[in-house]
């Protein structure tokens, strides 16, 4: 369900029960107003029977004629009054009561008549009068007393109804409110979760089957958009493998071609000049041809021997004595270029997981380019040290040689690319960095013109890779 | 008639020495150079009439080498061979005026015949 109309329907439930209310409070007050009435009626009714009885005291104690007339007159007056609010009393206290008491009323008035009429001064008479007085006004105050209890009972009634009922909207509104609100912020944290996982490169979707509200509306366009960026990531990192792969074969075309050529060039200038040559050039042709094909070979040597993905013999390593190992592989390299080296090692690192022959080439090649770099002689640093925070080891390898050109930057790591001229093959910082990467480490590289310039390898700890109680994979 | 002169520019002696071989067959003058900055040197000294360039080059390349000559020489032709086939890089050498463009292996009749149109001799 929509959140509008959830809103829409919480407004409906709140409505409907204040209207519920206020029809029953309208009742009551009718209800009370109604008997109200009868009370006011039977308060004048019971003055005029209080008065007859007086009026009949009177006239039994004294034999006042006057005292006998004035209760025909009140007996008429009342008479008419009935009359006239009979339906207010039936309305509040039903016909039967109101049969009773008129019947009593005639027996009262048909005494008086007898009375009068008669001139009665019977004792007998006089006690019956007496008695129909006394039920007339016992029965008459009773009821206007029962229905004053009632009105009582009903304002209570009224009021409690007015309390719970208020309680019963505040708790509904409250709650309800609350139900909306808390799935609104719930979904909403969903979102928020979604994107910040999205935006950290990972693309998962946030629920299979969102809700049908506004909220769900979103989501769905959240996750449709994240199908989408994932898709194009794909595409992105398919176009670069291709780029990388034009930057290979471009690479490969010149250093295939570049013998070719000069095997071509040789061969028709060979027959070209063949008539003026002497059997010593003819010999010393042949002889640039088989150099120049013996470079090719080397050169799909080389290349097929980076290509082919080699196998990995993975197991756990100890960081500062991979080092040590290479050092003493690259001593009499360092010491021949009077390069000094510094080691900053830290102690206590994590182990590491990794294919230590493979490691080591890139070790070795990053030092044998630090020594090209400074072919005066200097410095060479060599730091390692944990990255708690990545629980990585960090291998530093620094120089204070030329350095690298920022052009040349971003294009050291692509195969072919060389700055050392004919003692490159361009393929050292490429392959170097495949193996990184499979090893999901990284490597980069920071260097300035005239200071030197710095590789930074991070290599996962055994214990990130979840490998350090395995041996040989 | 005195003879034409042509300057092979190339990091790889080979093409160097065979464009010798070959066009001072044909009766050319011919003076190779392992790359541009050298080239250029000799161009302040010695008129040529053809320059043959190799486009990667180590230091100066053969684009750079091309817009040095057309700037400073405009009436020299300039050939362009490259082991880098590459459409941008002929491209960019065609608006900067390069008489002919190459990509290794190069045939040396095609070489000679272009030699000649920019000599005007065909």
């Amino acid at each position: 369900m929509k959140i509008e109309h959830k809103i829409y329907l919480s407004n409906a439930v709140n409505i409907l029960l204040i209207v519920l209310i206020g029809s029953f409070a309208l009742q009551n007050l009718n209800e009370i107003l109604t008997k109200f009435r009868f009370t006011v009626i039977a308060e004048g009714l019971n003055a005029n029977f209080l008065e007859m009885r007086l009026a009949e005291k009177n006239y039994f104690l004294y034999g006042d004629d006057n005292a006998l007339s004035n209760i025909k007159a009140r007996i008429n007056q009342t008479r008419e009054t009935m009359l006239q609010v009979r339906p207010d009393i039936i309305r509040a206290v039903g016909a039967e009561k109101y049969t009773v008491l008129q019947e009593q009323f005639h027996a009262y008035a048909q005494l008086v008549d007898l009375i009068s009429k008669a001139q009665y001064r019977d004792a007998m008479v006089q006690q019956k009068l007496r008695e129909a007085g006394q039920n007339l006004k016992t029965f008459s105050e009773n009821i206007t007393a029962l229905e004053s209890d009632r009105i009582g009972a009903i304002i209570v009634r009224s009021k409690n109804i007015l309390l719970y009922s208020f309680w019963a909207v505040v708790l509904f509104a409250f709650l309800f409110s609350n139900l909306i609100v808390r799935n609104i912020s719930q979904s909403l944290r969903k979102v928020v979760n979604l994107t910040r996982a999205i935006s950290t490169g990972n693309y998962r979707k946030i629920e299979d089957k969102p809700s049908s509200d506004e909220i769900g509306a979103v989501i769905s366009a959240i996750n449709s958009m994240a199908e989408e960026l994932q898709k194009r990531e794909k595409e992105i990192v398919q176009s670069k493998r291709l780029a990388s792969i034009g930057v290979l074969v471009a690479g490969v075309a010149h250093e295939l071609n570049n013998p070719l050529n000069n095997i071509s060039m040789l061969a028709q200038t060979y027959a070209e000049v063949y008539d003026s040559l002497s059997t010593e050039d003819r010999i010393g042709f042949m002889e640039r041809v088989d150099e120049e094909t013996e470079r090719l070979r080397v050169t799909i040597h080389n290349l097929l021997d980076y290509a082919k993905p080699k196998e990995q013999h993975l197991a756990r390593a100890t960081t500062n004595q991979v080092i040590q190992k290479i050092l003493a592989l690259v001593q009499n390299m360092l010491d021949v270029s009077n390069i000094k080296i510094k080691l900053a090692l830290a102690g206590d690192l994590p182990d590491i997981y990794i294919d230590e022959h493979q490691i080591q080439q890139v070790l070795v090649n990053m030092v044998t380019n630090a020594i090209q770099a400074m072919d005066k002689g200097g410095e060479l640093q060599i730091g390692t040290r944990y990255l708690p925070d990545e629980d990585e080891i960090e291998i530093e390898i620094g120089d204070k040689g030329k350095g690298i050109a920022p052009e040349f930057l971003d294009h050291i790591f692509d195969p072919f690319f060389t700055t050392k001229g004919d003692s490159g093959t361009g393929l050292g910082l490429w392959v170097s960095y495949g193996i990184i990467k499979n090893h999901q480490g990284n490597i980069r590289v920071k260097s300035q013109i005239g200071i030197g310039t710095t590789f930074i390898i991070t290599l996962p700890s055994c214990k990130k890779l979840k490998r350090c109680t395995d041996g040989e994979a | 008639m005195a003879k034409h002169s042509i300057m092979v520019i190339d990091d790889e002696k080979i093409v160097g020495d065979m464009a010798k071989l070959s066009f001072e067959q044909d009766g050319y003058e011919v003076e190779t150079f392992l790359n541009g900055e050298a080239a250029l040197e000799r161009l302040q000294e010695k008129r040529f009439d053809v320059v043959v360039t190799d486009m990667k080059m180590k230091g100066m390349d053969g684009l750079e080498v091309l817009r040095t000559v057309k700037k400073l020489y405009p009436g020299v032709k300039v050939i362009m061979i490259t082991a880098f086939a590459n459409l941008d890089v002929a491209i960019e050498a065609l608006r900067d005026d390069v008489h002919d463009f190459f990509p290794k292996p190069v045939k040396i009749k095609e070489l000679k015949a272009s030699v000649k149109r920019a000599l005007g001799e065909e």
